[in-house]
Formats: structure tokens, C-alpha cells, sequence
């Protein structure tokens, strides 16, 4: 209860000085008051401009966060099946998660379209973040459950889909609710090369227009929504490990 | 794990070779192949082949380059996690401060980071120190619950054992709370390493100051692409030798302390 309101107040704090930095600009012109940034993110003739804006980047985040999961549970599984491939599986995914992402962009726009970019740079964070939690989680199965598996005459694969994978649910939910983030920041440097719409375009038009309030709203947009998921996806990890662990 | 290295050993070198890098050969053989089969225009995308070329023809640029970048991450990371431990280790003296400022840096945790960098660059202006700001804020917040979380988990009954000997608050940390947190802080570690070299190249991409991603979007723009091409390998590799001697540091650290 102590916790919980030194909390609140502690988030109050923060935003009552954002408010006095900005209304007596102590930082510099470019730290608006709150209260202006969401006067602006609350008026009606913006409405349409934000939510055409926040709508591309989620659906591009959305795509990126299917495909990487998928492509990080098919590696992972892969490699925990057919142990040779493992280490190999591994550094592919440490390289792969190295690559900048300024650099992901261009080379997605040559194989990808324009539209289909920011998706796929999101694809690359999520696939790694997934990947990693996943081989771990897989390996999670108490030695005693497999040889139960092989005592009770359990293949390869049916001891695979019975007992290890269901295993590794608590890490993957794990992975997922890491990879969201992840995967917002993702789909945003990739709009930065060319897409026709989404919060990333409005962020870097807004930085180098110098449209400092637009610039925050653009960023409060981004930062609401990956909280918002943020804070679903902890609730689904609560559930996966309260039934699988 | 001791078997396992000992088996790694005897195998011959082109089998450990393909065990261990099928994946990043196939990508490259792969990448070869696609631009020789659609015969692409060098300017929108090179060989693998001619990226390694101009690496090996302009070192200099890309020694220079490097050398900034890097020491912006290394001394962001250094400072960050300084910052983020000492944070840490005043919130768990007081519980008031722990109190207000835990939800807060949870929340700026699962922030995503790269959509504050505009906001940074505009407050502190477009030049180095603000990369290295950037780079400070990145590494601070990992470091920060990491430790925070590492301080506040002693073995059970370790605490008591130390209230009952009559341990003083500061030997209680220094004998029990900071080792304890070592295996979390060396996590953090592991998590802000490869971002910090990650992060400072987008800082250096957007505000076009110096370092690798400044390279990257110089040479891009200029359609030199063989070389935005070879800064991003570079990075790549450096990210990823980064990330694999954070792993290494965390091990041992995990094997020493826990």
C-alpha cells in the first residue's frame, strides 16, 4: 500500500516538473510543458493525423512481431531437435541482432517494398529476443520428466510437443513481452526510410521542422501505446507461468 | 559444457567451421548469389565481395570512424551503469527514494528508447556529447533495476544472520547486497553492451555528427554504398563481439559470485 502511493507519487512528481521545466522553460525552447502536449494530442483537428499515424506503425509492428516470432520459435526448435545445427543457430541469431537497424532498412527496401519495410527491421529485433528466450525455455524440462518420456516409449518429436515445448510457454511469454518494444522501435526506424505514414515519419518531420510540441506528442504517442502492450503482454506472462511452471 | 569443448576441439576445422557458422555462410553465400543473379546496380546494392573490398581499400576511414563511435559507447556504457548502480544503491538505503523512483524507471524501461533520441537531440543541441548523453541514458535504465532488483534479493536468511552479528547498514552492503547483485549487474551488462553501440550509431545517424552511423549516412546519401554498407558491417561485427564478451563477463561473474 506504502509502495504503491510513494509510487503514484513519484510518477505525479514527474510530471509536475516536466510542467515547471516547460512553463518556465529551465531546459531550453524544446521542452514544452506537458499541459501543451496534450492540449495538442487532444485536439480534434490533429485526431485524424495521429491516428492515421499511430494506425501504420501499429499494423507494421503487429506484422513484424508475427513473422520474427515465428521465424525465432521455427530457429529455436530447429536447433533444440537437431543438436548440430545449435551452435551454428546461435551466432546466426547474435549476427543477425547486430546488424544495425539504420542498416536493416536499406537492404529491406530492396528485397521488400516501401510499406513492407518497417516491418520487416521489426522482424529482425522480435526473431532474436524470441529466439533466445525460447532455446532457454526448452530447455527448462527436468531431466527425471524426459526419462519418464523414454521410459513410456515417447519419440523424438512426441516428447518435443508434450513435454518440452509446453515447458518453454513461461520463456517465450517472457520473450514476447520484451520483444514488444523492441519491436515498436523496430517498425519506427524503419519508417524512417520511406514509408508514406506511421509515428516515425512524424518524429524525425517534427525533429527537423522544429515542431517541438508535435516532436512530443509524436514520442508520447509511441510511448503510450508500448506501455499499453507492455502491460497486456505482463499479464499474459503471469498467466503462462502460473499454468506452465 | 567441459566435454562438450573438449569434443569441439578434436573435430577437424572445416566441420567446426560450418558447425558453427552455417547460418552466417549460407546469409552471405545467399546475398552473393541474389545481387550476381539480378544484377543490380552497385549503388542500390553490392556484393558481399565489394563491401570486404573497400574495407580492405580505406581502412583509415574506417579506423577513424570506429575509434569515435566506439569510445562514445564505451565511456556511455561505463557512465551509465555508474550512474544506474549508484541510483540503485541509494534507493536501497532509502526507502522513500526506492519507493518513488521504482515504478518510474520500470516504466521508462519498457520505453522504447530510440523514439526519445529526437527529443534528446533537440534539448542538448547536435554534436558528440549528446550521442554520449543518448548512450548514458540507454545504459542507465537496465543497469538501474537490474541492480536495484540484485540489492533486494540476498540468499534467505543471509540478511538475518547479519542483523543478529550486528552488521552496520554500509557492511550489510558491502558484504552482502553488492555481491549479491554482482550476477544482475553483470546481466545489465551483457543487455546494454551491444545496445550501446547500436544506440550511439543511431544518435550519429539522425544528428550527422562523426562516428560510424554518420559514415553510414554520409556514404549513403553520396550513393556510395559498397561503403555505408562496409560501416555497417563493421558495426555489426563490433555489436556482436560485444555482445559475445558481455556473455563471456557475465559467466564468469555468475560463476564467481552465485
Amino acid at each position: 500500500m506504502r509502495q504503491t502511493l510513494l509510487g503514484a507519487l513519484g510518477i505525479a512528481l514527474f510530471l509536475v516538473l516536466w510542467e515547471v521545466i516547460g512553463r518556465l522553460q529551465l531546459a531550453s525552447i524544446s521542452w514544452p510543458p506537458l499541459s501543451d502536449v496534450l492540449v495538442m494530442l487532444a485536439d480534434p483537428d490533429r485526431r485524424p493525423l495521429f491516428q492515421r499515424a499511430i494506425g501504420a506503425t501499429l499494423e507494421s509492428t503487429a506484422l513484424g512481431y508475427l513473422w520474427g516470432t515465428t521465424a525465432g520459435l521455427l530457429l529455436a526448435a530447429l536447433a533444440h531437435l537437431l543438436p548440430v545445427m545449435r551452435r551454428g543457430s546461435d551466432r546466426l541469431a547474435a549476427v543477425l541482432n547486430s546488424v544495425p537497424s539504420i542498416a536493416l532498412g536499406p537492404i529491406f527496401l530492396v528485397v521488400l517494398t516501401r510499406e513492407s519495410t518497417p516491418a520487416a527491421v521489426s522482424s529482425i529485433h522480435v526473431f532474436f529476443i524470441v529466439f533466445v528466450s525460447v532455446s532457454s525455455g526448452l530447455q527448462r524440462a527436468t531431466p527425471a520428466h524426459r526419462d519418464l518420456f523414454s521410459v513410456l516409449g515417447a519419440d523424438r518429436l512426441r516428447r518435443f510437443a508434450r513435454l518440452e515445448l509446453p515447458a518453454a510457454l513461461p520463456a517465450l511469454a517472457s520473450g514476447l513481452r520484451l520483444a514488444w518494444p523492441a519491436a515498436l522501435i523496430g517498425a519506427i526506424i524503419g519508417e524512417w526510410f520511406g514509408a508514406p505514414r506511421g509515428i516515425g515519419i512524424l518524429i524525425i518531420n517534427a525533429m527537423q521542422n522544429f515542431q517541438i510540441v508535435l516532436l512530443w506528442c509524436a514520442v508520447l504517442l509511441a510511448v503510450g501505446s508500448s506501455l499499453l502492450f507492455y502491460g497486456l503482454l505482463t499479464l499474459l506472462e503471469r498467466t503462462a507461468y502460473a499454468r506452465f511452471s | 559444457m567441459d566435454a562438450a569443448s573438449d569434443m569441439s576441439a578434436r573435430r577437424p576445422l572445416l566441420v567446426r567451421l560450418i558447425e558453427d557458422y552455417w547460418g552466417i555462410l549460407l546469409l552471405l553465400i545467399a546475398w552473393q548469389l541474389w545481387v550476381v543473379a539480378n544484377s543490380f546496380n552497385p549503388i542500390v546494392m553490392p556484393t558481399p565481395v565489394a563491401v570486404l573490398g573497400d574495407l580492405v581499400s580505406y581502412p583509415g576511414v574506417y579506423l577513424r570512424n570506429v575509434s569515435i563511435t566506439l569510445a562514445v559507447a564505451v565511456f556511455g556504457l561505463v557512465a551509465g551503469m555508474a550512474v544506474g548502480t549508484g541510483l540503485a544503491i541509494v534507493a536501497w538505503f532509502s526507502p522513500i527514494a526506492s519507493g518513488l523512483l521504482n515504478p518510474l524507471t520500470v516504466l521508462f524501461s519498457s520505453v522504447p528508447v530510440v523514439a526519445l533520441i529526437p527529443v534528446i537531440a533537440r534539448l542538448l543541441g547536435y554534436d558528440t556529447s549528446t550521442v554520449l548523453a543518448i548512450v548514458v541514458i540507454i545504459t542507465f535504465f537496465p543497469s538501474f533495476v537490474f541492480a536495484s532488483s540484485g540489492l533486494r534479493s540476498p540468499p534467505p536468511g543471509s540478511e538475518d544472520l547479519f542483523r543478529v552479528l550486528g552488521a552496520s547498514r554500509l557492511s550489510l552492503l558491502q558484504r552482502l547486497a553488492l555481491p549479491s547483485a554482482m550476477p544482475n549487474l553483470a546481466i545489465a551488462f551483457k543487455l546494454a553492451a551491444a545496445h550501446a553501440i547500436l544506440a550511439a550509431m543511431v544518435a550519429e545517424f539522425l544528428m550527422g555528427t562523426s562516428g560510424l552511423g554518420y559514415l553510414f549516412a554520409k556514404t549513403k546519401a553520396d550513393f556510395q554504398t559498397e561503403q555505408a554498407f562496409g560501416a555497417s558491417a563493421v558495426a555489426t561485427v563490433i555489436s556482436a563481439a560485444a555482445f559475445l564478451a558481455a556473455g563471456w563477463v557475465e559467466r564468469r561473474v555468475r560463476e564467481r559470485y552465485s
